[in-house]
């Protein structure tokens, strides 16, 4: 055992609503009141609080942990932020677990908010600078290009059906229907119908995502003492884990998320699983995509890898299955207001191991759970394990806990009413940023204004890295030598991408690609592809670079205009959007 | 090697709904003119602009307590230059009001001159739109 034992035993959450009258304090205030509620304490019983939010660019608050402080109760209290992206949810309450577990504090609230409305034009744009500035961005990427690239490099890797990856949609939104709180129920919803949905970026298509929302979730969290005085059914952290892949995500394994991997090692071994697959009977995987719910399962080695999908079309990921996965409804289903969705999986688990899960109940006894999400630059992977009372004492109410969402709010406003609300206030962020690529980057751009593709090496690991680094993140060294590598490649992966960042159709899609250049190690870097029609487009085809003329070149990364395939029979004529002339 | 500078904005802007609480304060400081509060009596604590919970105990509040017209100044400060380093035609005064009732203070123009301790009341505009600048400022009684 790690520390002292600790409990959850209390949760509450709002209704994940669209666009939200209240302000993000407000929607703290109203998950933390419900959650007070639900463990029947008062504040003042709370040594310590614990909140997480996602990006400050959502909300322009550029503090936003104690901006939103008073309505998580963090007034004259031991209070922090913590902040790993869209694996915060997740996180907090491993924040929450250790500031418990350490001796710090008996009792712990724990507090996810997250309102994504109030970014215009679109919440996506506080995403942006999460692309490298200097490689990528000059690119004009959207944050769904990263979701494509990586599903269509799992479907390919596995053989996968669309259909099979779209049950999983069908089954989360079809379970939200039984949640009070959910944004996007839907008890009819087909399989076809995500397969007729709006292509977004190839494979991704409208129904495969989960919305913008606005929300939050709160839990109380005990040690093992003062759970056992306020509850005679607290259900345990039996195990935490969380791990962090390489910040450079076109280097990763896209097809198989080792970091949740690695999360799950860690918290299975505090919780003594050793066949996860026998000794989990819930699970919430982190479910933003479709491909993800699945993808973080066979992460969470739950099943095997590319085996997921054919059980959840086969129905042992649904409610009433051998394995229960997002029996909440999920972020596809509920809503992903970002922090507030990953700690809705805890409060989800907390409900059904105390059967207190109403209609969403799952089937028999189930006594573990697992909880997890995903975020960052989308490696990091955040984990929990949670147990019902080991000790024999079931303690299940077989009630279903009132919901405060139903009593609690938020107001949900239409877009007309959001446009017109009374005191509303517009206000740009007005910043402008100038970026230094740095020596390795810097050389790397002067190399291809001669067209040339400049590597560093390792000769500690052996790689060769492009674009280039001062360092080797792995050995944690300075790299050892340059060398120059043909301005030829592999496409790893690609997307057909029909939409700009905000949302807005695209005349000729792009086709961004991520593309390892021959003698490069550790996947590749991202691009964009040209010549090409986008049906012919495949994994594993061979391109090359083609340059910009001389008197355009720069030293960017839009020296190079896009990449072709090398095979001229499956070339065509340019089009003219296929370039990439759009900074953003 | 050659210095560069890789140039970028960040393409955001914000529209924020002033919440349940401060729409209660905004919509009575619009229609009739007066300042909403919002009273926890167990904390003893009245909050302006309305909140709809206390800080100190999370209770639920409601916009029920009236507050002002006049106040005190508890603060203040002159401002000569704007927010990039400019300076200013004429200086602006900036107080921290406690209106009667509140706890808590608002921060606006001070029109006029007083001190710390010093008595004032609201300007409000006559065309109101429920907004911070529906009050002109405070000037000395």
């Amino acid at each position: 055992m790690t520390g002292r034992r600790v409990a959850v035993v209390g949760a509450g959450m709002t209704r994940f609503v669209r666009r939200a009258q209240e302000t993000g304090k407000e929607l703290a205030f109203q998950a933390s009141r419900a959650a007070l509620d639900a463990a029947e304490i008062k504040l003042d019983r709370v040594d310590a609080v614990c909140l997480t939010s996602a990006p400050d660019a959502f909300d322009g608050v550029h503090r936003k942990g104690d901006y939103l402080a008073d309505g998580a109760g963090g007034w004259n209290k031991p209070f922090i932020r913590t902040y790993v992206g869209g694996g915060s949810g997740v996180f907090t309450a491993i924040q929450g677990w250790y500031t418990v577990a350490s001796g710090q504090a008996d009792v712990v609230l724990c507090v996810a908010e997250e309102k994504m409305s109030s970014c215009q034009p679109h919440p996506q744009g506080a995403f942006l600078t999460i692309f490298d500035n200097i490689l990528e961005r000059p690119l004009g990427p959207n944050l769904l290009w990263i979701f494509a690239l990586e599903m269509n490099r799992y479907m390919q890797r596995y053989g996968l059906d669309k259909r099979d990856i779209a049950a999983v949609a069908v089954k989360n939104k079809r379970n939200a229907a039984d949640h009070p709180a959910a944004l996007l129920g839907q008890a009819d919803i087909s399989v076809d119908d995500v397969l007729a949905s709006d292509v977004l970026a190839w494979p991704v298509q409208r129904l495969d995502v989960s919305p913008i929302s606005d929300g939050a979730v709160a839990i109380i969290m005990a040690s093992e003492d003062a759970a056992r005085r306020l509850t005679d059914a607290p259900v345990w952290v039996d195990g935490v884990g969380w791990n962090l892949d390489s910040t450079y995500w076109t280097n990763r394994d896209l097809s198989y998320p080792e970091y949740v991997e690695n999360a799950a090692r860690m918290a299975y071994g505090m919780a003594g699983i050793t066949e996860p697959r026998k000794q989990i009977h819930i699970a919430e995987p982190y479910d933003p995509f479709d491909y993800k719910e699945l993808h973080h399962l066979e992460g969470l080695l739950l099943f095997d890898k590319g085996k997921a999908p054919e059980a959840a079309a086969a129905g042992v990921t649904a409610r009433d299955g051998d394995l229960p996965c997002c029996p909440s409804g999920g972020l596809l289903g509920v809503g992903n207001p970002i922090a507030a969705a990953g700690l809705m999986k805890i409060a989800e688990l907390f409900w059904q191991l105390r059967g207190e899960a109403g209609a969403r109940q799952v089937p028999g006894t189930p006594e573990r759970g697992v909880a997890q999400a995903w975020g960052d630059l989308m490696q990091v992977g955040t984990v929990v394990v949670m147990g019902k009372d080991r000790d024999g004492r079931l303690g299940t109410s077989g009630q279903q806990t009132v919901q405060p969402a139903t009593l609690l709010g938020p107001t949900s406003l239409s877009d007309a009413q959001f446009r017109s609300a009374s005191g509303a206030v517009e206000t740009p962020l007005d910043v402008r940023y100038a970026w230094d690529p740095g020596d390795a980057v810097g050389a790397f751009l002067d190399g291809l204004r001669d067209e040339r593709i400049l590597a560093t090496t390792c000769v500690s690991c052996g790689r060769t890295l492009v674009p280039p680094r001062a360092f080797c993140e792995r050995c944690f060294r300075p790299t050892d030598a340059w060398r120059e590598l043909p301005a030829v490649g592999t496409v790893e992966t690609f997307s057909i991408c029909h939409v700009t960042w905000d949302m807005r159709p695209l005349d000729q899609p792009e086709l961004p690609a991520v593309i390892r250049i021959e003698g490069s190690s550790d996947g590749g870097f991202l691009h964009l592809l040209g010549e090409v029609a986008p049906d012919d487009v495949r994994i594993g085809m061979s391109v090359e670079a083609v340059w910009r003329p001389m008197d355009d070149r720069t030293g960017s990364i839009l020296d190079i205009a896009y990449f072709r395939p090398r095979e001229p029979s499956v070339r065509r004529e340019l089009v003219a959007a296929a370039v990439a002339e759009v900074g953003s | 090697m050659t210095v560069r500078r890789i140039e970028g904005v960040l393409p955001v802007a914000f529209r924020y709904t002033p919440g349940v609480g401060n729409t209660a304060f905004f919509e009575a400081l619009r229609d009739r003119g007066t300042f909403l509060g919002a009273r926890c009596a167990d904390c003893g604590v009245t909050y302006l602009p309305a909140r709809i919970f206390c800080e100190r105990c999370l209770a639920g509040l409601m916009p029920d307590t009236e507050c002002g017209p006049e106040g005190t100044v508890e603060s203040w400060t002159v401002a000569h230059e704007d927010a990039d380093g400019l300076p200013l035609d004429l200086p602006v005064t900036f107080a921290l009001v406690r209106l009667d009732g509140a706890d808590t203070v608002l921060l606006h123009k001070l029109l006029g001159s007083t001190d710390i301790g010093g008595r004032v009341r609201p300007v409000l505009r006559p065309d109101r739109a429920a907004s911070i600048l529906d009050l002109e400022g405070f000037e000395p009684i």
